[in-house]
């Protein structure tokens, strides 16, 4: 079985299991769901490409417009924010198709589907609306069970550290101030997904839902009228776009192969040489450790190129050169933390 | 090297699979989801959304919820109108010349008692006075202030058969191909507090824009539910043969019958 890590790390002592099928799974639903939602509720915003604030939507009072406009012989696309115009044509406001150009407000190459159609958009984002909401809770339940959702989850100690996570990923820091799994910026980032744009997300879509409404005359009026539902239901959206971009790039620049193998087979590939038995037997030698040491030498130099496991390493560096004894401490204490995820 | 193979097949896969993805997202993506948008099957499967939504929805709304009811302060100044222009044939200008003295609102199918009003008659009985909010379809809102006379009113009076599960509006406007607008509604939101037939916006006789004589306002709902320029309501089992079978002019190209998202 791939999926027990005590037998898979023997076969492999470079390959950790880091993410297990009820992780994978979800991950890849999420991602397809959100990339539906997103584009096909661009299709959507393209009925009525004005967001306002309030209950109503008084003509003129939109503090965002995208629109088409006559210009001579030329149908220019504008983007109008708080009263400002900005030219957008090319990609907002106005598309060139084959009998011309034609007012639309995103292009056809970022909404689902690419044709202009209210009600199939409609049925694609409340299908992957309901598959959003429920993978989601099939993770939230899973990792709350198995308890790890504490490894991400934000702390006041963990928020101070951010600055000087970053400070490392800038390189104006030698050492990654990260302890456990995941490090400050990820945890943040995931916190903020977790318990903010992902609620909002849904609520503010279903203030829209005039049923809803009925069933719960706070919502709408929790975001400030209907209208501001939707006006924050888009820039929420712009929220996860943006944590995407933030994902993404991580992913592509710390590690592509190693991170995407990781969340398609739920192999990664740690650069820490693993000591399936921890040597305990004698008091060490002189050269057992200058071995050891030579090694975690080896394992700090080669740690800063990938930050998410730099923290052992990080570790080690501010203290004297580890013995026998501290490898033999520090591995029961990582396969513990192996073995507690993985059971699918 | 033992491990040297299963990493290059691996490597392979992995390739193979962001190559996959690349091309779906770059150039495959828009035809992709244009042919699945078309594709029946692929359909009928989103469709269970719609019924998820109905069910769950109505399930935490129960019966007896009223939509939120706002104050004269926020009427909108002006009550937007979509859809079909106003019906354009000689009879319905004629008649809105006269007050609507010819028009008389036909209620049959699945009653004990068939019957059909007046529009002086509806408004003798007793009647709803709400300020409620309009969500079209599209995104915009209006609030607009409603008087009419409760759908219920109307049921008590021609007494629906057992098996009757939806009334059908039938109205008067038609589009370009001159298809008439037809709407349903089911009896759970018929008997809703709010359903009202108005014929009154904004304390004026329901202007011609926004569906004189009588329009449906039922606030569980989006607007293109709200079916203007009603002639006729007719009781029904089912809605297969209605249309082309989806219970509405919008439903028929592809809108959901339930419209309550």
């Amino acid at each position: 079985m791939a999926d027990n890590p005590v037998k898979a790390t023997q076969r492999s002592p470079h390959l950790v299991y880091r993410h297990n099928r009820v992780t994978r799974l979800t991950h890849w639903t999420n991602a397809i769901a959100l990339m539906i939602l997103f584009m096909s509720g661009l299709q959507i915003f393209n009925a009525h490409p004005n967001l306002y604030w309030g209950n109503t939507s008084e003509p003129k009072k939109a503090f965002l417009s995208i629109s088409a406009a006559q210009d001579g012989d030329d149908v220019r696309g504008y983007v109008e924010l708080y009263g400002r115009q900005i030219d957008t044509t090319g990609f907002l406001g106005v598309q060139q198709g084959v009998l011309g150009p034609s007012a639309r407000a995103f292009p056809s190459w970022l909404t689902v589907p690419g044709y202009y159609s209210l009600a199939a958009a409609r049925r694609w984002h409340f299908f992957f609306g309901w598959l959003f909401a429920l993978n989601g809770t099939l993770y939230v339940i899973y990792n709350l069970a198995v308890g790890h959702m504490r490894k991400f989850f934000l702390t006041f100690s963990d928020a101070k550290k951010v600055p000087a996570m970053v400070a490392y990923y800038l390189h104006l820091r030698k050492t990654s101030p990260q302890e456990g799994e995941y490090n400050p910026l990820q945890k943040m980032a995931y916190t903020s997904v977790f318990v903010l744009l992902t609620p909002l997300v849904l609520l503010s879509g279903m203030a829209m839902s005039p049923q809803l409404d009925v069933a719960f005359n706070w919502l709408p009026a929790a975001f400030g009228g209907r209208q501001s539902a939707r006006a924050f239901h888009f820039i929420l959206a712009f929220g996860f776009l943006s944590f995407a971009f933030g994902h993404v790039f991580m992913v592509l620049t710390q590690g592509f192969f190693n991170n995407m193998r990781s969340m398609i087979s739920g192999w990664y590939k740690e650069e820490v040489p693993t000591v399936i038995e921890p040597p305990v037997k004698a008091p060490p030698t002189e050269t057992v450790i200058a071995e050891e040491s030579k090694i975690s030498q080896e394992y700090t130099e080669s740690q800063i190129q990938t930050p998410h496991s730099a923290a052992p390493a990080a570790k080690i560096q501010t203290t004297p050169p580890p013995t026998a004894v501290d490898a033999a401490l520090s591995t029961p204490e990582k396969k513990a933390e192996k073995n507690e995820e993985p059971k699918s | 090297m033992k491990n040297l193979n299963p990493k290059l097949s691996r490597r392979k896969l992995l390739l193979g699979t962001l190559q996959g993805t690349g091309l779906l997202l770059l150039s495959g993506c828009e035809k992709i989801f244009d042919g699945l948008s078309r594709n029946d099957k692929v359909q009928s499967l989103l469709e269970l959304a719609e019924h998820g939504s109905r069910r769950a929805q109505r399930l935490l709304a129960g019966r007896d919820k009223l939509a939120q009811e706002f104050s004269a302060k926020d009427i909108s100044p002006k009550f937007r109108s979509n859809g079909n222009p106003p019906p354009i044939t000689m009879d319905y200008a004629a008649d809105a010349k006269n007050q609507w003295t010819k028009w008389r609102l036909e209620v049959s199918g699945l009653v004990k008692q068939p019957a059909s009003f007046s529009l002086t008659e509806l408004k003798s009985m007793p009647s709803r006075t709400q300020i409620t909010r309009h969500d079209c379809v599209e995104g915009w809102s209006v609030i607009g202030k409603w008087k009419g006379v409760r759908l219920e009113e109307i049921m008590n009076k021609v007494q629906p058969a057992a098996e009757a599960k939806y009334i059908v509006l039938r109205c008067m406007d038609t589009d370009s191909d001159g298809t008439n607008y037809f709407e349903s509604i089911d009896l759970i939101d018929a008997v809703h507090l709010q359903t009202i037939l108005a014929y009154e916006l904004n304390d004026q006789p329901l202007p011609v824009d926004n569906g004189a004589p009588l329009r449906l306002r039922v606030e569980t709902q989006l607007g293109y539910k709200h079916a203007k320029y009603i002639r006729a309501l007719e009781f029904v089992a089912s809605l297969d043969k209605i249309g082309r079978g989806k219970g509405g002019y919008w439903e028929d190209q592809g809108y959901e019958w339930y419209a309550g998202i």
